[in-house]
């Protein structure tokens, strides 16, 4: 493997490939985090818990 | 860092690429495993349309008793999002990633969507029917549930669609994107069938909570079956003429590579061609049943029999579409023997009912999904290869737009036709037939309107070979 001045240790990525790694990971975060949301108080509503 | 940790460590470093999704090498054959795994995205969106105009259009009207006009807007919600595919496409093209990659990040955040979408739509749906509890709720937590899971759903799967396509016109070779896309096109209507009779089976025994099993079943194949295709799939930095790691100084703005895209090549009434074909074929969709049903007396095993011959004609369409034009006959002139099938095939439909002669309105459908084969082949196979090659997210994303748009228009405008001719004092001037025929009359208009516009485009080259790519 050639050696690249820009990768950090020991993950093998670059800060930039890094952070976009990152971006995505705290994207898909926010999304889910919504998606649960919805989802809780649509069962809720269909069934509520502790009724 | 102690000893184990470092080992842990070096391991991990020499697992190498081979456990991960980077395809580091761009190669210039594509195999046709590799063509297959590629094309199991379009199986997903093919579920994922099944689901919402299909399986989900018949759950939400008979057993949660949803009214009729409520689950027509619900299931129209996602044509918001086809005209939107142009600039997702063309975000995919000027994506700057310090990973290299252009179309993954795309497709990813579809799948994310459409299975946000499907995760949160079983509730959704209960809720809008009053199941359980939900009878006491106010009424609009339940439209809002229902408009918010068809809406994630709807722009999941026209990213996903987009992008890929765009994907696979970057790996495809040129002389091999005929077979390409004949290939994309037959996995989608195999998905949707496949789907289809899977959903019917799963859903006999019709529970709410079957219901919630199935649709999020159906969110978790979507999330397997486009890592699947994704995976090693798009090499890293194949970008044409990008520097290794960094971000191109500028990123072209929208409007001017839109400029660009539908000045150049005569895209504007290519683009036209998409639109007047597609309606042509594709306002009648939804009428084939009931026209074979109320009008020839047909039985409903019966007119379930026609759409599997539409289906049969289309595969007809692609596979010989994908032999003729892998020769490097015209993709144009493809489309246009397309229209020009459709014609014959809507007047034997017009003519069954008068002269009383089913036959020919099976013959008359057979030949109208050979058509629209043809037809959908020689569009999409033309738009991969006249597009630019910097502009292939922009390109594809123009055409589905206007695909996807004019389809859901046509099905939307076709079967409220119907229902406003019907309701007219000239509605039984010609029998029961009256409507029906009508509409039959507009799509051959349309029809002969594409073969108009397209035949400028032909001319001086009607020979075989692709002189103007």
């Amino acid at each position: 493997m050639n050696y690249d001045p820009d990768k950090v240790w020991p993950s093998g990525l670059t800060i930039g490939e890094a952070e976009e790694l990152h971006r995505h990971i705290i994207d898909g975060t926010r999304v889910f985090g919504f998606i649960a949301i919805v989802a809780h108080i649509l069962a809720y509503v269909y069934t509520p818990w502790f009724g | 860092m102690n000893r184990f940790s470092r080992k842990a460590m070096q391991s991990w470093a020499s697992l190498g690429p081979r456990f991960l999704p980077f395809a580091d090498v761009a190669t210039d054959d594509l195999p046709l495993s590799r063509l297959l795994r590629l094309s199991l995205f379009q199986v997903s969106v093919g579920m994922a349309l099944v689901l919402l105009v299909g399986t989900l259009n018949r759950v939400m009207i008979v057993e949660l008793t949803v009214p009729a006009s409520l689950v027509g807007v619900m299931i129209a919600l996602p044509i918001v999002f086809a005209p939107f595919r142009a600039l997702i496409g063309f975000r995919s093209d000027v994506h700057s990633s310090a990973l290299g990659w252009r179309r993954v990040p795309f497709i990813w955040r579809g799948t994310m969507l459409q299975f946000g979408g499907l995760a949160i739509m079983p509730f959704a749906l209960l809720v809008l029917g009053g199941q359980g509890h939900a009878n006491s709720a106010p009424v609009w937590i339940g439209y809002l549930g229902a408009a918010t899971a068809f809406l994630l759903v709807g722009a999941g799967l026209h990213m996903v669609q987009t992008v890929g396509l765009a994907l696979a016109t970057d790996l495809a070779p040129v002389e091999d994107q005929p077979k390409v896309v004949g290939l994309m096109y037959v996995m989608l209507l195999a998905g949707m069938i496949f789907s289809a009779l899977v959903f019917g089976l799963a859903l006999e025994n019709f529970s709410p909570g079957r219901l919630v099993q199935v649709i999020q079943a159906s969110a978790v194949a979507t999330v397997v079956l486009n890592v699947l295709a994704l995976w090693k799939m798009e090499a890293r930095h194949s970008r044409p003429g990008a520097v290794r790691g960094e971000a191109r100084a500028e990123t072209p703005e929208f409007a001017a590579s839109w400029e660009k895209l539908i000045n150049g090549g005569q895209a504007k009434r290519r683009l036209m061609v998409v639109g007047l074909g597609t309606l042509g074929f594709g306002m009648a969709d939804v009428l084939l049943e009931p026209y074979g049903g109320q009008v020839l007396a047909l039985s409903v095993a019966d007119t379930t029999k026609l759409t599997a011959i539409l289906a049969f004609g289309s595969l007809l369409g692609f596979a010989w579409a994908s032999r003729v034009l892998g020769r490097g006959f015209d993709p144009l002139m493809m489309a246009g023997y397309g229209a020009l099938v459709g014609v014959p095939g809507f007047l034997a439909i017009c003519l069954a009912a008068p002269l009383g002669w089913p036959f020919l309105f099976v013959g008359g459908t057979a030949l109208i999904g050979f058509g629209a084969g043809l037809f959908g082949h020689g569009t999409l196979t033309a738009t991969m290869q006249l597009a630019p090659r910097e502009q292939i997210g922009l390109a594809l994303g123009t055409w589905g737009a206007v695909q996807a748009t004019t389809a859901g228009v046509g099905i939307a405008f076709g079967s409220m036709m119907r229902d406003i001719i019907l309701a007219l004092p000239i509605g039984s001037w010609f029998g029961a037939a009256t409507p029906y025929i009508s509409v039959y009359a507009l799509e051959i208009l349309f029809l002969l309107a594409a073969l108009a516009v397209i035949a400028p485009l032909l001319r001086g080259r009607a020979t075989p070979g692709l002189s103007a790519s």
